[in-house]
Parts: C-alpha cells; structure tokens; sequence
C-alpha cells in the first residue's frame, strides 16, 4: 500500500513539469495549432525535415521549448535549493538566498552591464559573484573549525547587504539611458532571452546541483536535528553541510545568472510542498524540485499572455505566490506548524 | 575489558580549566550517574565521551580503542546520546524521526534501507509507542518526545547510551515512565547508561531495580567521589556539594522492598 502510494506520488512529480512544459508551447501571441506543434516536435526529435512554414518551427522550437525547460529548470533549482536550506539551517523561513547568492549574481551582472556593452559576460560575473558571495558568508560563519546555523545566517545577512549597497552604487554610477534600465530589469528576473545556448551553459551546475541535493535528500533530515545531535547520529557534519551548500549554491547561482533574481519561488514553494507531501526530505526536496518547475512555468506563462507587453517573472512571483500561499495556509489550517 | 574506560581526562577552553584527571570504568549492563551543581561541567565531559569535543589530556577508549582516532560513523555504532532538551523545528513523524537512528549504517548518498525501517519499528515498541508511529513528533507530551529520543538512541544499535537529564521537565508519572524503560532495557538488552542527572534519588531507584550502580559526584572540575549509592549520597556529600541541609530516609514500599531517598530541605548561608 505504501510503496504503491510513494511510485504514484513520484510519478505525479515526474510527470507535471513535462505536462506543463508541453503546455507552454500552445501559449503566447502567436496561434500555432496543436498538430503542427506535435509534428515540429516529432520531427525535430527525430532529426527529420519539417514541412511547415519557418515562422511555426521557429516560434515553437527556438522560442518557447527552450524557454519552458530553462524556465522549470530555473523553478525547480530555486525551490530545490530553499527546500535544502530550510532544512539545513532548521529554519522554516530560510529561502534559498538566504547565504547572499542573489544579491552577489545581481552585483555581478551590474558590474558586467557597467563593464562590457555585450550580454554574454553577464552570465559569467552572476555565476562568480553569486558564488563569491556564498563562500564569504560561509568563512564568517566559521567558528572554531564549525559552523553554528546562526553565524551562517548571520554571514548571509551581512553579505547580503554589502552586495545590495554595491548593486545601489551601480546603478547610481550607471548611466541613465542605456545601463540603468538594463540593470533595473534584469534585477526583476526574465526568461525572454532563453536559447538553447543557455541551458547548455547554465544547465551544467544547476543539473549537478540537483543531482547533489537529490542524492544528500535524506542526511538533510539528520543535519535537521541540530550539529550536536547530528554529529552523535554519526554524521559527519562539516562535509555533509558543505555539499549541501555547495549544490544549492551551484544550482541557485546556475538559475540566477540566466533569469536574474525571481524571489519568492525559494521560500513559498518548499512550504507549499510540506503542506502537500509532508517534511520528510526524501519526498519533500523532489516534490519542491517538480513544484517549483510547474510555478514557474504558470507564472512565465501568464507574464506573456496577461497584458501586450511582458510584466517581469520577479513581480508576477510574488502577486501570483502570495494569494496562492494563504488559500493553502488557509485550507490545510498550517499543517502541523 | 571494561566496555568504556576514561584515563585521567582533562578539557578546558584556552587557558581555563572545565575539569581535569577524571578517571573511571563502566562494564555491560552498569550505570553509571554523574551529579554536580548546574554549570560543574557535566555536559561538557558527556561531548568529550561522545567524540563531539577533543581532549586536552587523557584518552576515552570504548572497547579498547580511543575515542579520538575513530569516525563519526565509528563512534556513532558504539555511543548513542540522548539529548537534554530536544528542540523541535519541523514535524517529522515519529518514525521518520527513530530512523535517523540509522545515519552511521547509511551512505552519505542513500537512504535507509528496508531493514532499518524494521530497526526502528523494533526499537519503538521497546518503549511502547508503536501507536504513535505515524504521528508528528512535535504533538507528542514531553515524556513522549522523551521516549521516541530513547527509541531512536536505540535504533543505533549502540553497547552504551549516554543521557544528559533524561527527565528534566518531565512531571512524576513520565519521569517513572522514562526511568522504568531504562531499568527494562538494561535488564532486558545487557545496555549500559551513562546518565548526567540532577536528581540522586534516581541512582537510588536503580540500584532498587537490583542493577549495578555508580554514582560519581562532579564538585572542583573533577570527579570528588565515585562509588554505590548507598556510600555516596549522604546527607555530608550533598552539603558539600550544594551546600544544603538534606536528610536520607528509608520507606518500605511494600512486599518487604525498601526504597531509600534523600530529601532537600535548606540551603546553608
């Protein structure tokens, strides 16, 4: 009975992300029909020749696929990263850049739109600084060869803030026309530029961050239960808490530096799937993975449909998470919190 | 071979001493009690048994071989701990819970296997909460949580549990619940316990419960005096070391048992 329940609920997990990524295609300004997207698929996959007009294989095969698999790639490392995290730092309220990630990618990519006219340095300088960012948080939460969950924390906050002054200066030396704008709107997160390039560069940590997550899921438990406890359990802690940090911070820093900084999908989502499937990290960090992927695609989705122009993913996270968070708050009484 | 043996321990952090030359031995099925005033150093001697704190001299040998030179997982299959005040963060069910037990058996990259699941079955109905099994651990009374700590010390499959004030905060009847669990395992798995308690009236209820008994009293940053009960909690030991006016009475408690306790009654100004 069990293990009948666990195969159906991975098989949801598993499923929903392709279901909405195939849904995607169908969305947009631009009406392609439903055959011509399962033949350009078919085709495509089987390296054939597609006899449709360019404008259909373009918009569905170089526009929205690769746009819908980076979009749940970059929903499902948030979510996947916060999950972790939150169980780490034995903190509900924990997201995942909560070690000063973002803000660090966001530092890097002002300094890139600064430094260089071309885009393409952007990428590298989030992917840096966002890691920069983590490993200077981690060495000042480092007491004593340990390191207590509070300093942590705390090494996040101060980062954090150092890299949100930096970001202010940038924009404040930026100039007005050309870098300022490019600045403030890559800040607010978007998933337009999205090619297959992108997922092949960017695809790299985040997959060996998810692979890393997925696989610690269950010493996230133990880590969950303090150092000391931990540590007696025969854990050791040090190691175990630096892949943890290391992978969310590859996957987190992997999904920044392409769709910029999006909030709110690395607090709410965990939660959203500790309501549905439970706290045990062996369920909960692959349900947050396939959750956050399926959010992020919603969201994506309706910021290209709901008005002409696109409304940026970082705003539309927040006004479509927020609501949706209290109806389950609401729904399932906080359950057990 | 004893199956824990401390020689001439000493710890202290930068120049100040928490205790030095703490000596002893426990063997299978024993218990041993350490009681001292609050902040005297008991905790810390428990971190430096159970690995998480290194020496400054003397060594820590279970089963012959040095505490210092072993593993996490290692130690873990030897030692398991039972914390003082478990804090709660996330609703874990109560199994879910037991079956961390399982860490120093499990691969950094797995999860516990079918066989550890049976584990902590097993050691949930030692202490009687199979039917909680499901239930979140954070809903559970005190003695509860308490005993599913317990469960999940004993699904480490460990020679030697150490407690630190396994019944703090508990009221009487959880108090006597977790205590007559202790006597149970002992007598029942040949355990032996390591226990930090502020209550000496517990050595006195084990060594009632016909097991093998030591208390250590922990005063001046080392071990003042080891021995039975009966020798030790007296009403001079526990003026010296609380500095109270405290009497030792005996009751009979029925089909001929006699229960001995000490009881508080002033402080000494």
């Amino acid at each position: 009975m069990y293990a009948v329940r666990k195969k159906t609920i991975y098989a949801i997990l598993l499923l929903s992300p392709l279901v909405f990524i195939f849904l995607s295609l169908f969305i947009g300004r631009y009406h392609v029909p439903l055959p011509a997207i399962v033949e350009i698929l078919w085709c495509k996959l089987t390296l054939g020749y597609c006899n449709l007009p360019d404008t259909y294989v373009s918009v569905v095969w170089d526009i929205r696929l690769p746009r819908a698999i980076l979009g749940a790639l970059v929903g499902g490392c948030l979510a996947i990263s916060g999950a972790s995290f939150q169980g780490l730092f034995r903190n509900p309220l924990v997201s995942s850049g909560i070690l000063g990630v973002s803000s660090g990618a966001g530092f890097g990519a002002a300094l890139a739109i600064l430094i260089f006219s071309t885009t393409s340095y952007i990428y590298v300088f989030a992917f840096f600084f966002g890691g920069l960012a983590v490993l200077m948080s981690y060495m000042i939460g480092r007491v004593y060869n340990t390191t207590p969950a509070i300093m942590l924390v705390l090494g996040g906050v101060i980062v954090s803030s150092v890299f949100s002054a930096l970001i202010s200066f940038a924009k404040y030396v930026a100039d007005p026309y050309d870098q300022l704008p490019a600045i403030v709107f890559w800040l607010m997160g978007s998933l337009a530029s999205a090619r297959f390039q992108d997922i092949a560069v960017a695809g790299i940590p985040m997959a060996v961050g998810i692979a890393g997550l997925l696989a610690i899921r269950w010493r996230i438990n133990v880590l969950s239960m303090g150092d000391k406890e931990a540590r007696s359990l025969g854990i050791n802690t040090a190691l175990s808490k630096g892949i943890v940090i290391s992978c969310a911070t590859l996957a987190t820093a992997g999904a920044v530096c392409v769709s910029g900084i999006i909030g709110w999908v690395g607090l709410v989502i965990p939660h959203i799937g500790r309501m549905l499937v439970g706290n045990d990290n062996r369920v909960l960090i692959p349900a947050s993975l396939s959750l956050g992927a399926c959010f992020m695609l919603l969201v994506d989705n309706l910021g290209r449909v709901i008005t002409g122009s696109e409304i940026p993913l970082g705003i539309l996270t927040a006004i479509v998470g927020g609501p949706f968070f209290v109806y389950l708050l609401k729904k399932t009484k906080g359950g057990g919190w | 071979m004893p199956l824990i043996e401390l020689k001439d321990a000493s710890f202290g952090y930068n120049q100040q001493d928490i205790f030095k030359g703490i000596s002893f031995q426990i063997g299978k099925g024993e218990i041993f009690c350490i009681i001292g005033p609050n902040g005297c150093g008991k905790t810390t001697l428990l971190d430096t048994i159970l690995g998480i704190l290194k020496l400054r001299q003397g060594d820590v040998l279970i089963n012959g071989s040095n505490i210092q030179k072993m593993r996490p997982h290692e130690i873990a299959r030897q030692i398991a701990y039972i914390p003082q005040a478990h804090s709660k963060t996330f609703p874990y069910t109560v199994l879910d819970v037991v079956l961390m037990g399982r860490a120093a058996y499990t691969g950094i990259f797995s999860s516990p296997a079918d066989e550890d699941v049976v584990i902590a079955e097993e050691a949930l109905a030692l202490v009687g909460l199979t039917r909680l099994k499901s239930r979140p651990y954070t809903q559970l009374s005190g003695g509860e949580g308490q005993l599913v700590m317990i469960a999940r010390a004993l699904a480490q499959k460990t020679p030697l549990l150490i407690m630190d004030e396994p019944t703090a905060h508990l009221d009487f009847k959880h108090e006597l619940t977790v205590l007559e669990t202790i006597v149970q395992l002992i007598n029942d798995t040949n355990l032996s316990i390591i226990m930090a308690t502020h209550f000496p009236n517990h050595a006195f209820y084990f060594e009632n419960n016909n097991i093998k008994t030591s208390v250590a009293l922990m005063d001046q940053k080392t071990f003042s005096q080891v021995g039975r009960p009966a020798d030790i909690i007296s009403e001079e030991n526990l003026m010296m070391l609380y500095n109270i006016n405290a009497k030792v009475v005996s009751c009979h408690i029925g089909s001929g048992a006699e229960l001995k306790q000490i009881i508080p009654i002033s402080t000494i100004s």
